[in-house]
């Protein structure tokens, strides 16, 4: 199959500018005007721009406010430093030392608190920058040796040669950062890309999606706090000092800048910023102390005129002009079949039911509480295989609260959840759709931001397995499995409609082709029992006609599916069984029919009818 | 047990401090929700704006109407010049990007924080500044075997004084409610047919004000001020803010208050603690914040799904 892969759209002139900027950073150094001076603001656009794209991941990918990321950087400086000095090891073998211990610190300090959310983490990263500061101007067991920090750092070396002129040390960091950005690219187009996006963009729909928020937030800074390590070796063996005047909240600050400034998201973006704010301030050298002045001044203005960036992250466009989805057929590509061969490996025991037919879902005896009052109670709801069932009730009856306790957002105090015979009860949402339950929202939560296509290949997240170093590394199975996912995506993009919209952001959809988007985001996932919530709400009468046929070729395709409905015509046309939902007990179950004569649905609907005669008495 | 008393006195009193920073962090977070990083740097210039108010002008007002009035007339000029400075602040570095959402907001309030950083040293010069100290009686107030100086007591409670208005003014007034509901549902408000506009203009007025006021009582209280003094006290205010309950107008007062005697007591108690406080305070907020994660009073918001 001729699938063609990542060919922006944009002209010839635009391929050309990452190896003309790759080539004027080569011969910089040997152009005229260039003397040692401006070789080392080189040296330091490249290590800003090192941990510019250091903080980017965890700022411009994930959305994680990081303003404490100076503390993985001066760990990093001060790991090679005291290394150096105490026991000599080489600068150079201390590079990746200094990026584990940055990154282990990174991971055991944010490990408690990677839950907290926006300002909370904010508050706590400035914190954690502080106290990094702090303990090394205390110097503990005189390690540190405090306010005048650790001198005599040694250059790096390699056999006979050894990195200490500008010209030098201006290549190594420019390596050093090609390196990253050549790993950053790769993982920026990947599953792991696509899954820090996806939780920047919507996190409670990424967990849904099957990502794992926590530990995807965990690796993000990681391998952040990482390269912040690189940069710090390296800015030891520049300066051969180190103290803690160098890794104050303001130069934090100053990488948050440099990120907001490229774009976030954006690898050439941040290298520009990382030009900007230390050329800067050079330029204006002879202002002497208004510089900074000038620099806060553009700041502003630069928000004001450009709050995206100077050079704004685009999406990748992928233009599979080569992939015939009309080809496609539901066997070949369809979900059911990926489903099957993850479920294997995700749940080795088969539980026998002893019912027949076996129901696929069973919630039983389910309660929640919200403080003092009772979500839901006690609820009782078989859903069975290939059919359709819908769950009714006046609004705030409890039912989205009882959806997400099926897909696991919430924990139910009381009684179990079992599907396919095996106990899910409190599983994490991106675990229970591992199992074969996708869900939508009530109200459409896609990720706006990214392209349709993006949006629908986040929910092939959980049937993949390409972790870092496959990707960085795009080993055979990596390119393979993302083949493939393309396909998926591709077939069901297709299946509703939207395979023109390909590229299109999901933001930029009309309303009905926003919802159509997230069951297809949910039916890639390869679900066996696709929970809806309130598919037809908002669609017109021919929409959700379209809406129900679709619907029931789907079932005939093997899925189940569960859903929360107003419109009665919906309830009436397709579903097999209804349970109604009132103050979150069950008030009525059964056919249709017999739910919509029931005495107890009509008064919960209509209000009693003794209540009627009184208010007209 | 006396020394204790005095530590806790000190605490509060440099706590009222924080909190009367903490309120404009608070009250602008609560309805932009913007971390208003120039707020530090507003602080200072109140400060600063005190100072000269101090050494120009206060002389020939304690001259003719008595003690007292000349510090009374350095804080009043304080939280007006810095009401005024606040409305230009948000005319020029946050209206204009409000569109663009919450990042290029706090890197636009960064930029601001840089500018107003280096303007105040650019005027006032980048060495420490000397309050001036014959303008209050030096005298101490015996209390319960305490000996506290007449200048703290009387900070003290000027502090919570404003404090207590604060809370009557966002708690009890009508106005106060429409900057609550502001703070809570920006939209819905405006659709009951609150003057956002009004609130926003409240709250950026208001907020720096109260910090210009903190300024000069922190001058009057430490005697040497600096430029860059801003950047600690922003953090720790934001700090108190969080530590409180972000947006929560009482938090922020909480938080601040408890911040100061936290401090206070960690420097005064633990041998060499002086050198650590700060990292203990952010240790403390972290702890605070994996138990609570909205904070001492804030209150815990499920997110509808």
């Amino acid at each position: 199959m001729g699938v063609v892969f990542s060919r922006p759209r944009t002209g010839r002139f635009w391929r050309f500018v990452p190896v003309l900027l790759g080539g004027f950073i080569a011969v910089f150094p040997f152009l005229p005007f260039v003397n040692d001076y401006w070789v080392d603001v080189g040296f330091f656009v490249g290590l800003y721009g090192l941990l510019g794209l250091s903080l980017n991941v965890v700022l411009g990918e994930v959305g994680l406010f990081d303003l404490g990321h100076a503390a993985f950087y001066a760990i990093g400086a001060y790991t090679t430093a005291i290394l150096n000095t105490t026991l000599n090891i080489p600068v150079l073998l201390l590079l990746p030392v200094s990026a584990l211990v940055a990154s282990g610190f990174a991971y055991l300090v944010m490990s408690p608190v990677i839950h907290l959310r926006g300002d909370y983490l904010c508050i706590v990263t400035i914190g954690i920058g502080e106290i990094v500061r702090i303990i090394i101007v205390n110097n503990p067991w005189g390690i540190t040796n405090g306010p005048n920090g650790i001198t005599g750092v040694g250059f790096p070396t390699l056999g006979p040669f050894v990195i200490q002129t500008p010209m030098q040390f201006y290549y190594f960091v420019w390596v050093v950062v090609a390196f990253v950005a050549f790993m950053l690219l790769r993982l920026q187009k990947s599953r792991i890309g696509r899954a820090w996006n996806a939780i920047r963009e919507d996190e409670i729909a990424a967990e849904a999606m099957g990502i794992d928020v926590r530990a995807y937030k965990l690796l993000a800074f990681t391998l952040g706090a990482a390269l912040a390590g690189l940069a710090g070796n390296i800015y030891a063996a520049k300066m051969a000092v180190v103290s803690p005047q160098s890794f104050l909240f303001m130069e934090s600050a100053l990488l948050f800048c440099i990120v907001l400034l490229g774009g976030l998201g954006s690898l050439p973006g941040v290298l520009l910023g990382a030009a900007l704010v230390v050329i800067f301030p050079e330029v204006f050298r002879r202002f002497a102390s208004f510089r900074l002045l000038f620099f806060g001044l553009a700041l502003m203005v630069a928000m004001i005129f450009r709050p995206g960036g100077l050079l704004p992250r685009r999406r990748e466009i992928l233009e599979l002009d080569g992939l015939d989805v009309q080809g496609f057929s539901a066997e070949k590509v369809s979900p059911v079949r990926i489903g099957q061969v993850s479920l294997k490996e995700h749940s080795p025991v088969q539980v026998p039911c002893e019912l027949d037919p076996c129901p696929l879902l069973e919630v039983q005896g389910v309660t929640l509480r919200f403080g003092g009052l009772v979500a839901v109670n006690r609820y009782n709801l078989a859903v069975y295989p290939g059919r359709v069932t819908s769950l009714i009730g006046p609004n705030g009856a409890g039912k989205t609260t009882l959806f997400n306790i099926i897909t696991g957002i919430y924990r139910p105090d009381e009684g179990r959840v079992l599907f396919k015979g095996e106990d899910i009860t409190g599983l994490k949402p991106h675990l229970v759709v591992a199992r074969g339950i996708a869900r939508t929202f009530q109200n459409i939560r896609l990720f706006p931001s990214l392209t349709c296509l993006e949006n629908v290949l986040t929910g092939l997240h959980c049937r993949g397995s390409s972790g870092f170093v496959s990707t960085v590394l795009r080993m055979p199975f990596q390119v393979q499995e993302e083949r493939e996912f393309v396909e998926t995506a591709a077939y069901w993009l297709y299946r509703v409609g939207l395979w023109e919209y390909r590229n299109e952001l999901a933001r930029n959809l009309p309303y009905g082709k926003q919802k159509y988007l997230e069951i297809a985001r949910a039916l890639t996932t390869g679900p066996e029992l696709l929970v809806l919530d309130e598919p037809s709400s908002g669609l017109n009468e021919r929409e959700t006609e379209e809406l129900m046929e679709f619907l029931q070729r789907l079932l005939q395709e093997g899925i189940t599916i569960l859903l929360i409905e107003h419109d009665m015509n919906v309830v009436m046309g397709i579903s097999d069984w209804v349970s109604v939902m009132d103050m979150g007990s069950k008030i009525a179950e059964g056919s249709p029919w017999e739910v919509y004569n029931h005495p107890r649905v009509i008064e919960a609907y209509l209000g009693k009818e003794e209540e009627w005669v009184g208010s007209t008495s | 047990m006396r020394v204790f008393f005095e530590q806790l006195v000190n605490g509060v009193t440099v706590g009222s401090f924080y909190a009367l920073v903490a309120l404009g962090y608070s009250m602008v977070y609560g309805v932009m929700k913007l971390i208003n990083f120039a707020h530090g740097d507003l602080f200072t210039l109140g400060s600063y704006l005190g100072y000269t108010f101090l050494v120009w002008g206060a002389a020939w007002i304690t001259e003719r109407a008595g003690l007292w009035w000349g510090v009374l007339g350095a804080i009043l000029f304080a939280f007006l010049a810095n009401a005024g400075a606040g409305i230009l602040v948000e005319r020029v570095a946050y209206r204009p990007v409000y569109r663009a959402g919450r990042l290029p907001l706090v890197v636009s309030a960064l930029g601001m924080s840089i500018f107003l950083q280096n303007a105040i040293m650019a005027v006032w010069g980048p060495r420490f500044q000397v309050y001036p100290s014959d303008l209050v009686p030096v005298a101490s107030l015996r209390f319960l075997g305490l000996s506290l100086p007449l200048l703290k007591v009387v900070i003290l409670f000027l502090s919570l004084g404003v404090m207590f208005v604060m809370y009557w003014i966002v708690e009890k007034t009508e106005f106060g409610a429409a900057v609550r509901a502001t703070a809570l549902d920006r939209e819905m408000a405006t659709l009951l047919g609150i003057d956002v506009q009004r609130v926003i203009l409240f709250v950026f007025t208001l907020g720096p004000a109260l910090g210009g006021m903190a300024g000069v009582m922190n001058g009057m209280y430490y005697r040497s001020i600096q430029f860059s003094m801003g950047w600690n006290y922003g953090l720790k205010a934001f700090t108190a803010t969080i530590l409180g309950g972000i947006g929560n107008i009482p938090g922020a007062m909480v938080g601040g208050v408890l911040l100061g005697v936290i401090e206070t007591l960690l420097a005064g108690y633990i041998p060499g603690g002086g050198a650590w406080k700060d990292g203990f305070t952010f240790l403390i907020l972290i702890l605070v914040l994996i138990f609570r994660p909205t904070g001492i009073l804030g209150e815990k918001v499920a997110e509808k799904v």
